[in-house]
């Protein structure tokens, strides 16, 4: 034993671990930060690692370039030994930090500890998050499958919105006019030494940052912070109720990490990786490109944004909340910390994050995407065939055949983008579908030109059967009033 | 030193186990081209079931699925309709070389499948006397007075029953003579349903529609007196537009 | 400059000695060292700037008896800043709609919207989006959905019975081809 502590003792005067140790792990915290919800940050950097270690291990058997880089995912997939499970610890590990670094910067927030004297480190952590957010786009498109390609061509056509400088930028990062070799290269060395360089050096400000100005305490309703005397307070804090980070803080972060791990380990083992969905072949054209889950809420506002607002959007205020990010130390100063006493804020995370979910939920439905095979391959229920006479048929099937399925449904089955047609009957008069088909309008295009006047006939004979049993279809009132002439008594 | 292989056994066991878990990707889920795709059941999915059914059946379009189709179909004919597609009706060109997505081996497969039967074919003892499917190349409207007179008389034996004695709908079954139904299904349709029949609809085939079944000579003149009702307004190439 | 016009240092300022000199030395040629290095650096980066010069080019799409009067068809070109690693990349889709006169129309695969593959349905006569729904008229102009404008269109030529397109570009708001 007198040995080892000799060996120890030998390395300590050499590289002064003590030292490092009281100044790092060992400085010591308010009391009251070894808390619950002060976990997310270390999380988060552990997620870093994991990150660190498995993107290393993939670039063993990843190729960068277009021709080989689908071959090598699936020779990871299915050939080399568990680079399935590598790929998978790689994937999980990146959702869970997106979603660990935004939990924290929302804590952060909430806890007003952007505050007084930690503007700076608001900032750095800001920029840390958006360094990652880089670092899952980029990562998406390593996968240089189909969504990779269209990822990045949907990326292109965004910063080609810009004003002045789109042509250089789409030019920038595409490498050249066109998506090819350049681009996954640049992508490549973007995910793999640019941001993780950058997140490095950042994290590194950032952690000194933390150690130099102290953990936030945890916040007291009624407690305000006042730059006069908040350094002073926090000292006499730290003297009075000070524990070490490391043993005695820290054990909540250690305990939170572990989960995390195993819950990376156990997504990774037990649902696996994305599988690539086919080569970043751009004459496949049978493809439906749908972003990786952090992106499917910007995905799908540029659904349902008005069209006219897109670029405005694009220009102003996608930078503008990125500024607005980097700026709330500085609108919002001093004062109330505890969330209690910041409804705006509470108010204001709330619906920010109920805006992103919601956004994500319709990006996983997207209501809005024709579904591009419904045409052929959705079949008419045998409800809307059976006691239909043979015009009725041939108008389901010229519904069938003039793809009208890949927008609109026949009770829930086929695209969602127009009105689900089961019970258009009780809505629409038999005029009103013709003009409709024919000359569209209300986001369906005009009809008239593809279709012979046989096949309106056809279509909407069968279009007027479409309404519940007991159901009465609709009848423009000049026929109502003249069956009621016919029919006195009768309604 | 006795550890030392046990140990290493173990750690080969939980890294080769590892390999079989569930989030392993299966290579069953590979993702295919969908010019590779080689899977009939598949490919009928995709590319039929939508006017035809999911089984062949119930679907408003010619009703593959029966039997007796699969047993009577002529699959040269059958791959030559799936890849020209048919002009005037809404039946669409499936051939790459014509603009459709399926290349000549897909086409061959999904002949092959629909010949072989969606939901099997019938025996061939049932078979004897069935008109052929495919009729010699008739032209439209050029059919005889005296062939569509007997038409006529074959309608009235076999179809007025439910398609009504005028021909424009009755107990059970819709008009025949709509313009737009006739403008819109091909000679060739109308036969396959004669004969064929849509039983999952409740309408019979060539056997049953009367006491005796149909003869090939009345099949034949009974499209060709449908077919008479044509009107030649309205077809798909006049097109319409309204401003 | 003469030597003798050269005014005398005021005395307050310390003279030079020979390590502020040697730091100063220093820091300027590191400085310029810096910029043999970084210019070129930026040159480098830069370069994917300066490609457009040669997509002057007219590229070959294929024989126009490919392309039969009336219809619409998938064509591709070769990438004219190919490289031999570029796979499946280096072939870049287009739609070629041939009018019936004759007369062709070339439009670029991506959406006007956000450059998804927008994918032509000819019985409906319709180009449809799979990302964000646009929908767009067989002459490329918008039907329906988010699209701002119409398909893009690339300039061709026919030329000895071939078709050629002056592609070699991906399009987008800012540079419509």
């Amino acid at each position: 034993m007198n040995r080892l502590r000799a060996i120890g003792k030998w390395f300590d005067d050499r590289l002064a671990l003590g030292r490092l140790y009281d100044q790092s792990l060992g400085h010591r915290i308010p009391f009251s930060s070894s808390s619950w919800w002060y976990v997310f940050g270390s999380a988060t950097l552990l997620c870093l690692i994991i990150q660190l270690v498995t993107g290393v291990c993939l670039a063993l058997v990843y190729v960068p370039s277009p021709d080989q880089a689908y071959a090598s995912l699936e020779y990871l997939d299915y050939e080399q030994p568990l680079g399935w499970y590598l790929r998978g610890l790689h994937f999980w590990g990146s959702n869970f930090m997106v979603a660990l670094v935004t939990i924290h910067l929302v804590q952060i927030f909430l806890f007003g500890a952007y505050k007084y004297p930690r503007e700076l480190t608001w900032m750095v952590g800001s920029a840390l998050f958006l360094a990652t957010i880089g670092m899952a786009f980029t990562g998406q498109t390593m996968r240089f499958d189909q969504d990779a390609y269209w990822g990045v061509e949907i990326i292109v056509s965004i910063l080609g919105r810009l004003p002045l400088v789109g042509e250089a930028a789409t030019h920038l990062l595409q490498g050249g006019p066109i998506v090819g070799a350049e681009t996954l290269s640049r992508f490549f060395t973007l995910h793999v030494f640019v941001i993780p360089a950058t997140l490095i050096g950042l994290l590194v400000i950032h952690i000194r940052l933390v150690l130099v100005l102290g953990i936030s305490e945890y916040p007291e309703p009624g407690k305000v912070v006042d730059p006069d005397t908040y350094a002073d307070e926090y000292e006499q804090v730290v003297e009075r109720t000070g524990i070490r980070l490391m043993p005695e803080g820290g054990g909540k972060d250690l305990v939170f990490s572990a989960l995390v791990l195993m819950a990376i380990v156990l997504c990774a083992a037990l649902i696996g990786p994305k599988i690539p969905n086919g080569p970043a072949d751009p004459s496949l054209i049978h493809t439906v490109p749908r972003p990786d889950f952090y992106f499917l809420s910007l995905f799908a506002a540029f659904a349902l944004m008005p069209p006219d607002l897109e670029s405005f959007v694009i220009v102003y205020v996608m930078p503008l909340a990125v500024v607005l990010l980097f700026a709330v130390p500085f609108i919002s100063r001093g004062g109330e910390r505890h969330p209690s006493r910041r409804p705006g804020a509470v108010i204001l995370v709330i619906l920010v994050l109920t805006g992103l979910f919601t956004l994500a939920w319709e990006g996983v439905v997207s209501p809005w995407s024709p579904e591009m095979d419904a045409w052929s391959g959705v079949p008419v229920q045998p409800r809307f065939v059976e006691d239909r006479s043979p015009l009725e048929h041939m108008g389901a099937t010229v519904l069938q055949a003039k793809q009208c399925r890949n927008c609109h449904a026949l009770d829930g089955a086929g695209g969602k983008r127009g009105p689900d047609l089961a019970g258009v009957a009780t809505r629409l008069t038999e005029d009103q579908l013709i003009r409709q088909v024919l000359q569209g309008g209300g986001n369906m295009p005009a009809y008239g030109n593809h279709l012979s006047p046989h096949e309106v006939s056809a279509l909407v004979a069968f279009l007027t059967t479409l309404h519940a049993e007991g159901q009465a279809p609709a009848r423009d009132s000049a026929s109502w009033a003249r069956s009621a002439r016919e029919s006195p008594g009768s309604r | 030193m006795k550890e030392k292989p046990l140990l290493l056994a173990f750690v080969l066991v939980a890294a080769l186990g590892c390999d079989s878990l569930p989030g392993r990707p299966d290579p069953a889920d590979r993702y295919q081209r969908p010019s590779e795709v080689e899977d009939f059941a598949l490919l009928y999915a995709t590319h039929c079931s939508g006017c035809h059914g999911a089984d062949g059946r119930n679907g408003p379009a010619t009703n593959l699925g029966d039997p007796l189709y699969a047993a009577l179909a002529d699959p040269v004919e059958v791959r030559r309709v799936i890849a020209e597609g048919v002009a005037g009706t809404p039946m669409p060109v499936f051939a790459q070389t014509g603009g459709g997505t399926l290349t000549e081996k897909q086409l061959n497969i999904l002949a092959e499948g629909l010949k072989a039967g969606l939901n099997g074919s019938e025996s061939a003892s049932r078979l004897r006397g069935a008109p052929p499917l495919t009729a010699k190349a008739g032209v439209r409207g050029q059919a005889s007075t005296a062939q569509l007179a007997r038409g006529e008389q074959a309608y009235a034996t076999y179809c007025a029953r439910c398609h009504g004695a005028e021909g424009t709908g009755g107990a059970s079954g819709g008009s025949l003579l709509e313009p737009a139904f006739l403008g819109l299904v091909s000679d060739q349709a109308l036969r396959t349903t004669v004969i064929v029949g849509r039983e999952d609809l409740g309408m019979p085939g060539w056997q049953g529609a009367g006491e005796r079944p149909m003869t090939a000579a009345e099949v034949s003149d009974v499209v060709a007196w449908l077919g008479s009702h044509r009107s030649s307004a309205g077809d798909a190439a006049s097109g319409v537009s309204i401003k | 400059m003469e030597p003798h016009e050269h005014p005398p240092l005021p005395p307050a300022v310390p003279p030079v000695t020979r390590r502020d000199f040697l730091f100063k030395l220093g820091l300027g040629l590191n400085v310029i060292a810096a910029g043999f290095v970084g210019i070129p650096i930026v040159g480098y980066i830069a370069s994917a700037l300066f490609k457009p010069k040669a997509q002057q080019a007219w590229i070959a799409l294929g024989e126009i008896a490919q392309f039969p009067p009336g219809e619409t068809r998938l064509a591709s070109y070769r990438n004219p800043f190919t490289t031999p690693w570029d796979g499946a990349t280096a072939d870049i889709p287009c739609w070629v709609r041939r009018k019936p006169d004759g007369d062709f129309q070339v439009f670029a695969i991506n959406c006007a919207h956000l450059g998804c593959p927008v994918r032509w349905f000819p019985q409906s006569g319709l180009f449809m989006c799979p990302c964000h729904g646009g929908v767009y008229y067989e002459d490329g102009s918008r039907a329906s959905g988010p699209p701002p404008r119409g398909l893009f269109e690339y300039a061709f030529r026919v030329r000895r019975d071939r078709l050629e397109v002056r592609g070699g570009q991906t399009p987008n708001l800012s540079e419509p081809v």
